[in-house]
Parts: C-alpha cells; structure tokens; sequence
C-alpha cells in the first residue's frame, strides 16, 4: 500500500480569494454595463428612428443583456458543459415553441377566426 | 490510508450531490423557460390577432417599468456578490447583500403592486379583453416568481444566523438560491422588451 503514488494536485496560479476579487470586478463592470443598456433602450423608444432599426437594437441589446446575466452572474461561463445543455434545451423548446407559433399566425391563408373561437 | 480513501470518497460524494443540486436547478429553470416562453409567446400573439383591442401605451409607464428593471437588475448584482461572499467564507458580507436583494425584490413587488392598481383604476382587468388576461397572466406570474424568491432569501438570512450555515456546505445552496434569482431577473429582461418596449415603436 506504501507504493501508491497519488498524482499532486494541480496548483492554480490563482487563490481562490483571487479568482473571488476578479469575479466581483467583472460583476461591477457589467452590473454597470447592464444599468446603461436599459438607459439608453429606455431613450431609444422616443428617437425618430425607423422602427425595424429600433426593433433590431432593442433586440439585440436584449439579447446581449440575457445572454450576459446567463454567463456572468449565474456563472454558467465557469461551469460545467451539461448545465449549459441542461438550460439551452429548455431555452430551445421555448424559442422554438414562439418562432413557430409566430410564424403560424404569420401566414395569410391561416383562418384566425377558427383560432381564436375556442 | 483508510483516513485518506475516506476523506476522497467524502469529498467525491459532497461533490457530485452539489453537482445534482445544481444540475437540478438548471434543469428546472429550462422547464420554466418554457413555460414562460409560453405565456409571453401567448400574449405576442394575441396582440398581433387583435391590435386594435386595446392600446397599452396610454396605461403604461415606461419610467416605472425602466426604474423596475434597473432595481431588479442591480438585485441581481448583488446576489452575485453574495454568492461570491459565500464562497469566500464571508458570512458577514453575504447577509449584507442578501439583504439588499431582499430590500430590491420588495421595491420591485411594491412598483408592480402600484403598476396593477393603477391598470385595475383605469379598467383593465383579467376579463377586460384578451390583453388584460395575457398581460396579468404573464407578469402575475413573473410577480409570483419575485415573491418566492424574497421568501427564499428571507429564510436563508435567518438560516445564516442559526450557526448552521457554514461556508463550505453552504455555498451551492446560496448558489442555488441566486441561480433562481438572476433567472427570475432575465425574464424580466423579455418581458421588458417584448411587452413594454415594442409598443412604444
């Protein structure tokens, strides 16, 4: 038993408090980005732009709002593979449940009427 | 030996339980994706098959609606840093933030409470039309979420000063807890846009 060699532990560069402080520059920074965005949306609505352009930023900056609290705040950038596969498929189904149903009422020759009867 | 195998078995067996927790968790947020994809999908259609029924944009207000975002956004900002404290092992810090999350999350119920009194005064309600029915059906729903999370942060507050709460156990429940809280945040993000924005272009 005495001949067992363990493998060393990889040493991170890092301390765990510091990867911690890093974290919380990085939660400051788009905490700070995050309050802007929602700004400069709630400014975007009055401008006289076109309204596909303003669609397409709000959209976009949506997304982009989504996609960070996803990646940052609830750390799913730093964790597992499966957790993201885990979440995306809900998040899949989900899009494509809106996708399809938009797209079904999209199409001229869908009788509405017959729809919304029930 | 024995102590070391021990040691490594317990280690391994806290590590994948902390893992299922976890993965659970995600789990149930992607079945609540749906679930809240389809109530927003609902409401989008229903405004598309009948735009003229109604017109939101006299009734709501945008400043209220950007102020509840930002409160509920900042709320989440702050539960990261709870979540990180906990990792850190500092207690004091993590009841500070949880407490303003706690404090952000009623500010947030208190905005949509005064946003509904106003909406039911000037007579949308449940049964006025089809918007009344999505609209409350969909952000109650969300509101109800917010209040299960204040709840659950409130009982972890006062879980923390029992002296159970160590930072090492701990800290994938206080994860857990904050994965729930940032999803009930993106939600509102959609509902923001797709719901209050949008009818304003």
């Amino acid at each position: 038993m005495s001949d067992v060699h363990y493998a060393p532990l990889p040493v991170s560069t890092k301390s765990h408090k510091d990867s911690e402080t890093d974290k919380y520059h990085t939660f400051v920074n788009l905490a700070l980005c995050l309050a802007a965005i929602t700004g400069v949306e709630l400014v975007l609505v009055y401008l006289p732009f076109n309204a596909t352009f303003i669609f397409t930023v709000l959209l976009t900056l949506s997304l982009f709002k989504f996609v960070a609290v996803i990646a940052w705040f609830m750390h799913l950038l730093y964790d597992k593979l499966l957790l993201t596969l885990a979440f995306g498929t809900g998040m899949a189904i989900a899009t494509g449940t809106f996708v399809a149903l938009g797209s079904l009422i999209s199409r001229s020759n869908v009788d509405l009427d017959a729809i919304t009867a029930f | 030996m024995s102590d070391t195998a021990t040691a490594h078995h317990d280690d391994g067996h806290l590590s994948l339980n902390n893992d299922n927790k976890k993965l659970l968790m995600w789990l149930f947020l992607g079945s609540d994706c749906m679930f809240f994809g389809t109530l927003i999908s609902t409401h989008l259609i229903y405004r598309k098959i009948y735009p003229e029924s109604f017109d939101p944009t006299s009734l709501f207000s945008l400043e209220l609606t950007s102020f509840s975002t930002f409160i509920l956004l900042m709320s989440s900002f702050l539960m990261a840093l709870a979540v990180s404290a906990m990792h850190k092992g500092e207690l004091k810090s993590f009841r500070r933030n949880v407490l303003g999350v706690i404090f952000f999350g009623l500010i947030f119920l208190g905005c949509q409470v005064y946003e509904f009194a106003h909406f039911v005064h000037e007579g949308l309600t449940l049964s006025t039309n089809t918007f009344g029915s999505t609209f409350y059906m969909m952000t109650g729903t969300h509101g109800v979420h917010v209040a299960i999370g204040v709840f659950w942060l409130i009982c972890m507050y006062f879980y923390s000063h029992t002296g159970k709460m160590d930072a090492h156990e701990s800290a994938v429940d206080v994860e857990i807890a904050g994965l729930y809280w940032h999803f009930v945040d993106i939600v509102w993000i959609v509902i923001f846009t797709a719901v209050y924005l949008i009818e304003f272009i």
